[in-house]
Order: structure tokens, then C-alpha cells, then sequence
């Protein structure tokens, strides 16, 4: 059973070295990748181009977004009774403490900061598919267009 | 006439001079003859029947008669002399004298013959109409008018009356509503009124002298003109009163049917005769209708299947058909005029004889469209059952009664065969040993078994003439009435045959569960309704027994699964309180006690552990039936590759080779197949002794939609003697130490597969390895 | 972080379990993973809401870095717990990890609904679970960033 993870990340660069990691911890993930936060809500709700998009497992959510920021698509998700439930988890450059409160506020699931380095991300990564895509229970609502 | 002093002498007579006689013998002579003449002429003067007056040029009075005498009331010696104008006031003395301007002759020419019409005066001055006939007389005194007078009073009041009669017959003749023509012995027509117009559609002018031949061209005239050798009163006296039918003709060459009455009319032109033409087209249609009708009656009673026979009031019959004949074995003519007593001896005869008294629509108004049944007596003698139907009759002879005779000797042999037959079924219906109800169309009960009073608790009598709705509160009755539109028969071809669940009601109020079945009675009275029914309270109650012990099961079963779950899940927390504790007891004791201990330890940890394990696998069996999802389309390839990922370390370990061919479309839970494929070729890696695992999986189809999957090793094998076995819960074949398990792995396969609908068996050589078969339903082919 | 003065970065820890032996069992397993870890238990609903609140004899009870919340509590209906805490709005942001027997989606579901911040399901085996615990502290307090002990709007207690 392949899960689904929605990258939203606005950084290619940082798209890429985010495929890289979890393709080395977990094949059987499909991540898909939304570059800022308008085409994320869109892949969420499933609108226009995104019709048969996947409902995320996770959703990995960068906070700094062109058009509509993190903090936005974050509190679009949890104010949403169907979207509320996928665990979101704050993936970005920031340490702010500001930054920090305010996710969890808006009630993201985790805030990660990303490292720098990129074996430090690499086992980041690790220990984000080790801990939420393979012991943390997800919530199995209802799915359409999978098998 | 006679000059006083002349011969008599004609009047081309040449005169006789009186101056040739003056001789005294011939004188004497002359006046011998004279008188002699005189006396003569006095005596035909004295015996006219008319008055005669003689009158000079002067228009005085020189003879008269003893008639004048009495018509004008005179004497003789006071009219001698007067002037005739003072008892004829005016007329033919001024046109004498007016007339001097011609000859006596010419003037007389256009009297003689004519009678002139005057008016007389008498004596007494009193007036009356006269006609004088004048002539002239040659006398030595001149010309001498002799007038032949006669009182035309009675004429005169005769024409009066006459013309008085025209004229009210004239009216008469207008106001009639007949066309009405006066016909002369010419036969032509000399009057006529505004309906003779109208009718012929003539102008009065356009037919006056015509011939009544043109617009009667056949009848009476030509009878007229034949019957003028008798007197036209002859003839007529034949047609008086009797109208004649003939065809008229209008102007417009159109004929109409027309009945003439003839009457004579006296005229002056002689008899004449009144036709009153009466159009009778009206009638003459009626007339044809009714002998229609009455061909049509004719024709109706002859082709009558019944016997029909109309008798009047006599009691005698006056009509019959060839059926009353053929049944009665008699002629016609024998039994026209009979008396119908003769061929029905009683009934219907007396009835009408005694019910003279009141009209015979009183009488019949009882036996209209009720038949009365009689017996009937043929020719021969022998009698025969009859029913009767009567009916009146209005004719010109009075009120008849038609009859319409049936036989019924065969309905009777019917109603025989009937009654028996009720009879034989009156038996079965008692011997029935279900409750058998007759209902009739109105829903009411006519008949019912012994059965039937002991179900509902009631008497027979108390049942009959029931509405059956007071024993079946619901359900059939209703579908009877509601079913009156169309034929019982087809509201029951859809009962019949299948038993219907009712609810019966005893007398005492008390119901009971019964099953219907009904079926369709003909009878004299219609389509009745059987209805046998059944008690089924015993059925019912087994019923409910066994639907209430499969619910019972049912939730039995549920609470095993709840229990199962429940124990699985309560057990876990002591369980894992005793397991890991002992483990941390092994960890960090482990060689700081004695052996024993650390004995005593172990075993307490592996019993731990195995319970885990066994309540773990149980949880899982449990949850293969409460946690199972729909069955779905699913690859059974993917779950194939998904169980082998699961196995992933299993088969590296052991070097296993799992092969498989391509695998089908399936309907079914997409993580219980898992678990199936998961625990079968786990099993098959697992069960070796030395050899590298080789598994094969594959499918056939197996009839149009199922499949049958195989699951080969090359393991142990496994003894035929425990082919059943293997698939119980927790049954092991090995010792714990040589092969690791609870031994629940088959027994969730088998569960999965049942689950499925399919069913799961294995094929083993010892030592050669095994082969699981398993089935599963493939999916619906799309159209 | 501050905690009291103190520049050693101490996480405190609120276990809510009513099961003593499983209290001991993630003490010990705690004890493995990190050091620095204290860990706090509250028995039931009731005295996980009065810790946190600051009640009673829990006045000076620290602010948690994370909750670990077992499901099958008595007295007060488990789920109530993590609603009260997510309805509250000063201690909705520490992280909840809903952490029990019970593997029941609706059970998975719901708490996800109720904001919790992530579900792990206790493993039967001893060893199991301590991995497990080594995880969560991998992940949760080590890696992953909470919000501070004390946040500005709330009275700093001592």
C-alpha cells in the first residue's frame, strides 16, 4: 500500500533533495509536489487539473509561499472537516519561536525545521517516514480513486 | 193569348182586319168563333198555373187570369184597366216602350226564353220576386204583351237560401282542413279551397275547370262517369263515409298518397260532388311501418326459440309460431282460435280469465319477467315441464298476452343433476378436513363444512347468509367486492392455486393465523368462491420458533465475536503487564539470580510470550469476520506482492523462490487476500527442512465465474490423515521447537475463503510438498 | 527554552495512563531513550486537566512539551481529554500523541478530529514498545520543534 505525501514547497531545489530522501527511505511512497499554496488547496479539493489527486496521507508544508503563504494553507486545512484530520507537518527554513507557537496554534500536526546540511535532512527525512509513514496511526477516511 | 175582339191568331199570323167584318152576319159569325175562341183562350188563360197578364201599348192591363188574381191579391175588375206598372213597379213595360225603337220581334228576340227577374208588388203592398216571361199578341187593338208571371219567391229564397248555403260552404270549404275540390258531372273541377291549393300546389285559378283527373288521375272521376249510368247518388251511396285511397298528383309531378271521402252537393249545374282529399303520406308511412312492424313481429315470432303464443282475452290463441307447433306437436291451424287450456291445462289461462276484472297490465305487471313454471300438454297427450313468460300485447283487438314458452324438461334434468351433484359435494365439503366457506358475490357465506364451525366456534346457522368478512376480517372479502368490476373468474385466476395468510376470527372475538386457497363455483346464482381454509397456527409457530432460534443463533454468534474480541482485547494489557515484565526480569536479572531463577524466568517469559501470541492471533481470526470490507474488484497479483513485501525478510532469509503465473481480476477484500497469500506462502517458506523454498502460485478458471488459485511448495508435505485438521484453530503438526507458530495461520485461510464464498482445501505428498487450492469469485463481466 | 533559571534543556513530559505497570514500563523505555526526560503522570482525565491547569495540588506543575495520552481512561471519557485540551487555548499548541491499546479506526478517526497531533498504537511486546518510545523521542523531542515551556500570554509560574 503505497502512501501518498503532499510536498507543498515552493524551492525546487528543495523538491528535489525531498524526493531524493524518501525514495532512499521508502519506495513506496508517492510524493506529490504542489509549488505554493493556491495549487496545494487545489490538489486538496481536488479542483480543475487536480480531479483525481490523491488524498495525502501527510501533508509536508513549507511556510513560506508565493500567493497564498504556509500559515494560510495551514489554517484553509485545519478549518476544513475533511482536510483537518491529514497530519500536517510544518517542513521549513524558520526557527522562530513566532513561527513556531503560531503553527501549532493553528494546530499543524509537528514544525520541523529543515537542516541544512543535506545528510542531516536525508536522515530528517528517514525519521519522518520511519515515525509517520510507518508507526504513527493515520486516519483512514473514506478514499476515492484508489484502489 | 188572345186579342179580346180578334181571332186567335200566331203572331206571323197576318192580322185580321176588323174592318173586312162589317157585315153584321159576318159579324155575327166573328163574334160567334170569337167568343167561341175567346172561351177557349179564356179557359187556357184561366187553367196557367202562372199569373198572366195582358198588357196594351199603354201599358194598362186588358186580361188577366185567376192566378194574377191571387199572386198580386187583386180582383179581376180592379186590376182590368190598371196600368201594369202599379204590381210591377218597373221592368219590362219600360222596356217595351224603350224598346219601340226596334221591332216588337227583335226585342222579344232577346226575351224569349229568358225569364226577366222582377220584383211584384201586391194589394196589400207586399213585395216578391217574379220572373215574366213575355210574348207578343197581335190584336185589333194593337200589339198586345202577354206576360206569363211567376212567383219566384220560394226560388228566389231557395237561391237566397242557396246562396247563403255557398257562401257558409264556401267558408266551410276555406276552413277545412282537408283539401276540399267540387267536382262537376264533367268531372271538372268547379271548387276548390286554399288546401286543395296548398296540397296540389296549384293556384285556385289554375285549377278551376280543369280536370280532376289532372291531379287525381286514377279513382273517382272515371267511377263518376262509369257510374252515370246509375245516378250519381247510387254511386255515391257506396262511397259515403268510405274513404278511398288513391295517388294524387301534384303540379310539380310529384305523387302523395291520398284518401278521399265523397259527398254529393246539389246545384243548380246539377250534383256535384264534394271530394274532401285528405294527404295520408303521414299515415300511409305509419301504416308501412307498422305492417314492418308487424312483418318484423311476424318474423321475430317465427324465429323465436321459444314456443310463443299470443292469446287474447278470450283465453284463445290468435297467433303462433312454427316452436309452438314443433313443441306442442300440432299444426297451426289447429290450434288458431283453441283455447290454450287445451295445450297448458292450468296456469297462465285462469289467471287471465279470473283477472278479467282488472286490466291484464294489472295481472301481468306480476308475471312480467317471472317465469312461471307449468306443465304442457303436446298432441299426443304426454306432458312436458314448461316455464312461462308473459307479456302484453297492445292490439285493435284489445290487450293480448304474448307467451313465450320454454321447455325446460332438460333444465330440470339439470337442476336434478345439479341437486345430486350439490349432493356429492355437499359430502366432500363435509368430509373435508380443512374448513371449507362457499361465498357467494356479495360476500356472503351460502355454505360451510362441519370444519368450518369447529375453527370459527360457530353454528352452522349462525354462519350462513354471514358477510364472511365477520370470520376473515381482512383480505378476501375485500378483493371480492373490489374485484366486482371485473369477473370473479379473473380476480381469482390470479389466487388460484396460491395459499394466502389471513387472520380468522372465532366467535369469541379470539383470532388465529390461516392460509386461504380459493377456486371459483359455478352456480345457478353466479360464481361462487370456495375458500379452504387453514389453520396454520402450528405452522406459524414453528415458524417464529425457528426464525426466533436463527436469531437467537445470530446473536450468539455475535456475542462469540464480541466476546472474541472483547477477551482478545481485555486479556492484552495483563497479559503484556506479565510478558514484558518477565522480559525486564530476564534482562536485567539474567545471571544475577540462580539458574532456577533464571530458569524459572524463562519459562515464565516464553508461557507469557505464547499467550501473547495465541490472544494476538486470535484477535486476528476474530477480525477476519468483524473486520472484513466489502469485496471488491480486486488484482490478486497486487495482493500477491503485497504479501510477498510483508515476506520480504522471510524470503531472503531463506533464499525462497516464488514464482507465480499472472494472476486474475478477483472479487474480494484487498488486505484479507493479503493475509491469505501472506500466511499461505509464508507457510511454505517456512515448513522446509533443508531444500530452498521453492512456491508457485497460480490460477484457472474454473466454470464462468469462479476461479481456482493453487499455492505449490516443496516442503514437508503434510500426512492425508490431517488434511482437515490443519485448517482447525490453533492445531499444530510440529513440535514448538521446530517450527515457530500458534498453528491459527490456516485457520484464518480458511476463514478469509469462506468469507469469500469460496472454499479452501490441500493436496500433500509427505516429504513431496503441497499444493493449497483455494476459490474465489472472479468478477462480473461487463456488458 | 527556559525552565526556572535553568539553561539544561529539560523536557517534561505528562504521561496520562491509568495502568501503573505501563506507567513503569514508558518510564523505563524513557529512561533508555533520553535522560534529560521528566516524566509526569496523571491517572485519569480529571488530574491530566488539574495538571495542566495548574489546579489544586498541581499549582505548580510545569507547562508539558508534549502530552502522551492514553485512551482508555477512567473517569472521565477519554476522548473528553484531548477535546478539553484542544478547546483550551492556551494548551491546544502542546503536542498531544494520543498513545493506547486500542488500533480501532473510529478510535484513530476521531482523535484525529479532535486535533490530536498524532496516534501511535502501544505494541504489545516489551521490546516493541520500547522502540516505539525511542521513536516518539527521536521524532518528538529531539527532532521536531515545540513550542516553548512558557508562552507570553500565560502567567509564568514558578
Amino acid at each position: 500500500m503505497h502512501k501518498e505525501v503532499l510536498l507543498v514547497e515552493d524551492s525546487p531545489g528543495d523538491v528535489r533533495l525531498t524526493q531524493e530522501a524518501f525514495r532512499d527511505a521508502n519506495k513506496s511512497i508517492r510524493l506529490h509536489v504542489a509549488a505554493d499554496g493556491v495549487e496545494a488547496m487545489a490538489f486538496l479539493k481536488r479542483e480543475g487539473a487536480h480531479a483525481y489527486a490523491p488524498r495525502p496521507d501527510m501533508i509536508l508544508l513549507d511556510l513560506n509561499l508565493p500567493k497564498m503563504d504556509g500559515r494560510e494553507v495551514l489554517a484553509h486545512i485545519k478549518a476544513d472537516s475533511v482536510l483537518k484530520t491529514i497530519p500536517t507537518v510544518i517542513l521549513t527554513t524558520s526557527e522562530a519561536e513566532t513561527d513556531i507557537v503560531k503553527s501549532y496554534q493553528l494546530q499543524a500536526n509537528c514544525y520541523l525545521t529543515k537542516p541544512v546540511q543535506f545528510d542531516e535532512f536525508a536522515s530528517l527525512v528517514k525519521i519522518i517516514n520511519d515515525f509517520w509513514l510507518t508507526r504513527v496511526k493515520l486516519p483512514l477516511q473514506a478514499v476515492s480513486g484508489q484502489e | 193569348m188572345l186579342p179580346e175582339n180578334n181571332t186567335l191568331t200566331p203572331v206571323h199570323a197576318p192580322p185580321l182586319a176588323t174592318e173586312a167584318i162589317h157585315d153584321l152576319s159576318v159579324r155575327e159569325d166573328a163574334k160567334k168563333h170569337l167568343a167561341q175562341m175567346e172561351g177557349k183562350y179564356r179557359g187556357l188563360l184561366e187553367a196557367a198555373p202562372d199569373a198572366m197578364v195582358v198588357v196594351n201599348e199603354d201599358g194598362e192591363i186588358v186580361l188577366l187570369n185567376l192566378q194574377a188574381e191571387k199572386q198580386f191579391g187583386y180582383r179581376r175588375d180592379e186590376l182590368l184597366g190598371q196600368k201594369v206598372t202599379n204590381i210591377i213597379p218597373d221592368g219590362f213595360a219600360e222596356r217595351l216602350i224603350a224598346d219601340d225603337l226596334r221591332s216588337e220581334e227583335d226585342a222579344l228576340t232577346q226575351q224569349i226564353g229568358a225569364g226577366i227577374e222582377l220584383t211584384a208588388l201586391r194589394k196589400d203592398g207586399s213585395e216578391f220576386p217574379i220572373e215574366i216571361m213575355l210574348s207578343p199578341l197581335e190584336s185589333a187593338e194593337g200589339t198586345l204583351v202577354t206576360a206569363a208571371i211567376r212567383n219566384i219567391s220560394v226560388r228566389k229564397a231557395a237561391d237566397k237560401h242557396l246562396a247563403q248555403m255557398e257562401g257558409r260552404y264556401r267558408g266551410l270549404l276555406e276552413a277545412a282542413p282537408d283539401a276540399m275540390v267540387v267536382v262537376n258531372q264533367g268531372g271538372e273541377i268547379v271548387l276548390l279551397n286554399v288546401q286543395a291549393e296548398k296540397q296540389f300546389g296549384y293556384r285556385r285559378d289554375e285549377l278551376l275547370g280543369q280536370k280532376v283527373t289532372n291531379i287525381i288521375p286514377v279513382g273517382f272521376a272515371e267511377r263518376l262517369i262509369a257510374d252515370d249510368l246509375r245516378s250519381a247518388e247510387d254511386a255515391l251511396t257506396q262511397q259515403i263515409g268510405a274513404g278511398i285511397e288513391l295517388t294524387a298528383l301534384r303540379k310539380d309531378r310529384s305523387e302523395f298518397p291520398i284518401e278521399i271521402m265523397l259527398s254529393p252537393l246539389e246545384s243548380a249545374e246539377g250534383t256535384l260532388v264534394t271530394a274532401a282529399i285528405r294527404n295520408i303520406s303521414v299515415r300511409k308511412t305509419a301504416e308501412k311501418q307498422m305492417a314492418a312492424m308487424e312483418g318484423r313481429y311476424r318474423g321475430l315470432l317465427e324465429a323465436a326459440p321459444d314456443a310463443m303464443v299470443v292469446v287474447n282475452q278470450g283465453g284463445e290463441i290468435v297467433l303462433l309460431n312454427v316452436q309452438a307447433e314443433k313443441q306442442f306437436g300440432y299444426r297451426r291451424d289447429e290450434l288458431l282460435g283453441q283455447k290454450v287450456t287445451n295445450i297448458i291445462p292450468d296456469g297462465f289461462a285462469e289467471r287471465l280469465i279470473a283477472d278479467d276484472l282488472r286490466t291484464a297490465e294489472d295481472a301481468l305487471a306480476q308475471q312480467i319477467g317471472t317465469g312461471i313454471e307449468l306443465t304442457a300438454l303436446r298432441k299426443d297427450g304426454s306432458e312436458f315441464p314448461i316455464e312461462l313468460m308473459l307479456s302484453p300485447l297492445e292490439s285493435a283487438e284489445g290487450t293480448l298476452v304474448t307467451a313465450a314458452i320454454r321447455n325446460i324438461s332438460v333444465r330440470r334434468k339439470a337442476d336434478e343433476h345439479l341437486a345430486q351433484m350439490e349432493g356429492r359435494y355437499r359430502g366432500l365439503l363435509e368430509a373435508a378436513p380443512d374448513a371449507m366457506v362457499v361465498v357467494n358475490q356479495a360476500g356472503e357465506i351460502v355454505l360451510l363444512n362441519v370444519q368450518a364451525e369447529k375453527q370459527f366456534e360457530y353454528s352452522r346457522d349462525e354462519l350462513i347468509g354471514q358477510k364472511v368478512k365477520n370470520i376473515i376480517p381482512q383480505g378476501f372479502a375485500e378483493r371480492l367486492l373490489a374485484d366486482g368490476l371485473r369477473s370473479a373468474e379473473e380476480a381469482l385466476a390470479q389466487q388460484i392455486g396460491t395459499g394466502i395468510e389471513l387472520h380468522g376470527r372465532r366467535k369469541n372475538g379470539s383470532e388465529f393465523p390461516i392460509e386461504l386457497m380459493l377456486s371459483p363455483l359455478e352456480s345457478a346464482e353466479g360464481t361462487l368462491i370456495t375458500a379452504a381454509i387453514r389453520d396454520i397456527t402450528t405452522r406459524k409457530r414453528a415458524e417464529s420458533h425457528l426464525l426466533q432460534k436463527v436469531e437467537e443463533l445470530n446473536r450468539s454468534n455475535e456475542e462469540l465475536q464480541q466476546f472474541a474480541n472483547i477477551a482478545s482485547h481485555d486479556l492484552q494489557e495483563p497479559l503484556r503487564m506479565v510478558a514484558s515484565y518477565t522480559q525486564l526480569l530476564s534482562r536485567r536479572y539474567k545471571g544475577k539470580l540462580d539458574t532456577d531463577a533464571d530458569e524459572f524466568i524463562a519459562f515464565a517469559v516464553d508461557g507469557a510470550s505464547r499467550m501473547q501470541r495465541l490472544i494476538h492471533d486470535l484477535l486476528a481470526y476474530s477480525r477476519v469476520g468483524t473486520k472484513g470490507k466489502e469485496l471488491l474488484n480486486t488484482s490478486s497479483e497486487n495482493a500477491l506482492q503485497q504479501a510477498l513485501l510483508n515476506l520480504r525478510g522471510a524470503v531472503e532469509d531463506s533464499g525462497a523462490l516464488v514464482t507465480h503465473d499472472p494472476l486474475p481480476m478477483v472479487k474480494a477484500d484487498e488486505m484479507q487476500l493479503t493475509q491469505l497469500f501472506q500466511n499461505l506462502v509464508g507457510n511454505a517458506i517456512k515448513y522446509q527442512r533443508s531444500e530452498i523454498p521453492k512456491v508457485h502460485i497460480s490460477a484457472a478458471m474454473d466454470g464462468e465465474d469462479k476461479w481456482n488459485f493453487s499455492v505449490k511448495d516443496n516442503g514437508l508435505g503434510i500426512d492425508p490423515q490431517y488434511f482437515e485438521k490443519i485448517f482447525g484453530m490453533f492445531q499444530r503438526l510440529h513440535k514448538r521447537e521446530e517450527f515457530a507458530g500458534t498453528g491459527i495461520g490456516l485457520a484464518i485461510c480458511k476463514k478469509i475463503v469462506e468469507r469469500h464464498g469460496g472454499k479452501i482445501s490441500v493436496e500433500s505428498r509427505p516429504e513431496y510438498g503441497s499444493t493449497f487450492h483455494f476459490t474465489l469469485a472472479g468478477i462480473e463481466r461487463r456488458s | 527554552m527556559k525552565s526556572n533559571g535553568s539553561d539544561f534543556k529539560g523536557i517534561d513530559v505528562l504521561l496520562v495512563e491509568d495502568s501503573p505497570g505501563d506507567v513503569r514500563l514508558t518510564q523505563e523505555a524513557f529512561r533508555e531513550a533520553n535522560r534529560s526526560i521528566k516524566l509526569h503522570v496523571a491517572v485519569d482525565g480529571v488530574e491530566a486537566m488539574a495538571f495542566l491547569k495548574r489546579e489544586g495540588g498541581h499549582a505548580h506543575a510545569p507547562r508539558p512539551n508534549i502530552i502522551l495520552l492514553d485512551l482508555n481512561l477512567p473517569k472521565m471519557d477519554d476522548r473528553e481529554v484531548l477535546a478539553h485540551i484542544k478547546a483550551d487555548g492556551d494548551l491546544k499548541t502542546i503536542p498531544t500523541v494520543i498513545l493506547t491499546t486500542s488500533g480501532s479506526e473510529a478510535d484513530v478517526l476521531k482523535s484525529y478530529q479532535l486535533r490530536a497531533n498524532c496516534y501511535l498504537s502501544k505494541p504489545v511486546e516489551l521490546a516493541a514498545f520500547e522502540n516505539l518510545v525511542k521513536r516518539i523521542n527521536d521524532f518528538w523531542l529531539t527532532k521536531a520543534q515545540l513550542p516553548p515551556h512558557e508562552q507570553s500570554e500565560t502567567e509564568i509560574s514558578h
